[in-house]
């Protein structure tokens, strides 16, 4: 394991979860550097989506510490984690259907006064002023997706690429610290990938720590900063791609398997 | 040869008021369902229960603690908030379908409990006195408006229809704050919106909350159109009978409650005005027998309700 330089932006610290006797993550440590573009890799069943469940507060974990820009996060609601900075996507695209591209945008906004019954109710002109804000910062971070000629329209009647960028532009809107991205690249076409990618980047650019699950190795190598390694639910190697590539373990572990 | 229909109640203003008064409370009744259900994605099954409380509090703090009307109004609101809380903090986390069934057992249980309430709340025998202060001001109102003594009810169908206008007006405003998109996230992907920080739970009980809040108003207007109240008037089919409302008039629109609501209880009244010589039991199930063709008939003709949005209709998760 790399000994990291700077203190983590997030800490696993043998993190637990067994569901009926079967240990999904088995005591895993790992540590997200800020600033870094993290993936998370491992073969089918090695505790990556649990992991992400457990971090995002999604699901208790029976033992272990989560540790998000210095708090102490495990075992926290996954909106007050959430507002803490930390947020996700999940595997399948979740995007609000019936509402529009707009709509999905603005829910990401934080600290919304007009999302309070009363404050919006009693104090009517900061609710509006935070609206018009959020709808300005909403149309630019369309635009810069592409997405701006859809903005009225329902999520519904997007593509499955589409949604994609929208459920990636809500996460922007949100401006969170560190966003843990769930497959992002799953049944996604080239060209969408490498739109996905550049946009993905441009958050690291912009200060977003990125932590995301992958399995093509070719992409994970070609463009993640950091590479964390899970198998049977532990941490098997965590370091640079080139050092990961070279990993006898994780040849054996997991590149053994997958080429097999 | 005899009619089976009598049509000539249909020309009748008394009828007319009587279809008014009834549209205008269940009305209200369901709007708040609208809330939970159409734009919050709760099942609340409860509204009756809900109705009953709030009708029940105005009348007993009226007759027993011998307080004005007009503060036993909002006396009963808060009450009725109350309980929305004693019911929503925990059963707003299970899952819809366990919230549904959770909801439709308080409704009984509170129903069981004001006929086993004994003086206080006045048992199967029910509770009388509490409309005198609205005897006042209805008395007041036909002097004024000039109206025949046939036409008594009239005062408060005008004061059910402004409520019930008012309520459609505010719902909608407060439908397009950020506070009501937040809740439509809600309906559309429950853990999506807690991933982006939203707290579900209490955006659940406040819409919980304010579904109780006007069940309680509708329960007033219904006890000053009977001047009595009986807990066989708060039986669970009012809520059925409300939730077909709400997939007549369309789930996630207000305008669909007021016309459905119209609808309906023109349709229920009508019923009454056929000739056969039916008893009052045969009646009620020759209604709940037209509430369910309507069902069925809406279901298959025009799934998303009169007014409702496709894309808003599909049932998630």
């Amino acid at each position: 394991m790399s000994v990291p330089r700077e203190s983590p932006i997030l800490r696993v610290e043998e993190l637990r979860k067994s569901f009926g006797g079967v240990a999904a993550v088995a005591g895993a440590t790992f540590d997200v550097l800020p600033g870094s573009m993290t993936a998370l890799i491992g073969p089918n069943g090695a505790g990556k989506t649990t992991a992400f469940d457990l971090i995002s507060g999604f699901v208790r974990p029976d033992a272990g510490r989560v540790i998000f820009a210095s708090r102490t996060i495990g075992g926290r609601a996954p909106e007050a984690i959430a507002r803490h900075g930390l947020v996700r996507t999940f595997q399948l695209t979740r995007v609000f259907r019936a509402m529009t591209v707009r709509e999905n945008l603005l829910v990401g906004s934080q600290r919304h006064p007009g999302e309070r019954l009363l404050h919006g109710a009693l104090r009517p002109l900061a609710a509006r002023r935070h609206e018009r804000a959020a709808a300005r910062q909403a149309d630019e971070i369309l635009e810069s997706f592409g997405l701006a000629a859809h903005c009225n329209e329902l999520a519904d009647n997007l593509s499955g690429g589409q949604r994609k960028l929208v459920e990636l532009a809500r996460v922007v809107m949100a401006r969170p610290k560190l966003v843990l991205l769930d497959e992002p690249f799953a049944g996604v076409n080239p060209t969408l990938t490498k739109e996905l990618l550049l946009h993905i980047k441009r958050l690291r650019d912009e200060g977003i720590t990125v932590l995301f699950v992958e399995h093509d190795l070719d992409l994970v190598m070609g463009h993640a900063d950091h590479v964390i390694v899970m198998a049977s639910g532990s941490v098997l190697a965590s370091g640079p791609p080139d050092l990961i590539r070279k990993d006898e373990r994780v040849l054996e572990a997991y590149i053994g398997i997958e080429t097999s | 040869m005899s009619l089976l229909f009598d049509l000539s109640a249909l020309s009748s203003a008394p009828f007319w008021i009587n279809v008014g008064l009834l549209a205008a409370i269940y009305g209200i009744f369901t709007a708040g369902l609208q809330l939970n259900v159409g734009f919050t994605g709760m099942y609340n099954f409860a509204q009756a229960g809900f109705m009953a409380v709030g009708a029940y509090a105005m009348a007993i703090v009226t007759i027993s603690f011998h307080w004005s009307f007009w503060l036993a109004l909002p006396v009963s609101a808060l009450v009725s908030i109350g309980f929305a809380l004693i019911v929503g903090i925990p059963t707003l986390r299970l899952r819809g379908d366990y919230f549904a069934i959770a909801t439709i057992a308080f409704s009984e249980t509170i129903r069981y409990a004001i006929q086993n309430g004994g003086s206080f709340t006045g048992g199967t025998q029910g509770l009388l006195g509490f409309n005198a202060a609205w005897q006042t001001v209805s008395s007041w109102m036909m002097s004024e408006l000039s109206l025949p003594s046939d036409y008594f009810l009239v005062p408060l169908l005008i004061v059910g229809w402004l409520s019930f206008l008012i309520v459609l007006l505010l719902l909608t405003g407060l439908q397009r704050t950020p506070w009501g998109r937040v809740l439509r996230a809600i309906r559309e992907d429950e853990d999506a919106a807690r991933a982006l920080g939203k707290r579900v739970f209490a955006y659940k009980l406040q819409s919980l909350a304010l579904a109780a809040v006007l069940a309680s108003a509708s329960g007033w207007i219904l006890a000053l159109d009977l001047s009595y109240l009986s807990p066989d008037e708060f039986l669970p089919d009012n809520t059925f009978i409300a939730f077909t409302i709400l997939l007549v008039g369309g789930l996630g629109s207000y305008t669909g409650v007021l016309i459905a609501s119209i609808a309906m209880e023109t349709l229920l009244e009508g019923t009454r005005t056929i000739g056969f010589s039916l008893s009052d039991t045969q009646l009620a199930s020759l209604r709940f027998m037209i509430v369910g063709a309507l069902l069925i008939l809406i279901v298959v003709i025009r799934p998303q309700g009169l007014f409702g949005k496709r894309a808003e209709m599909k049932i998630r998760r």
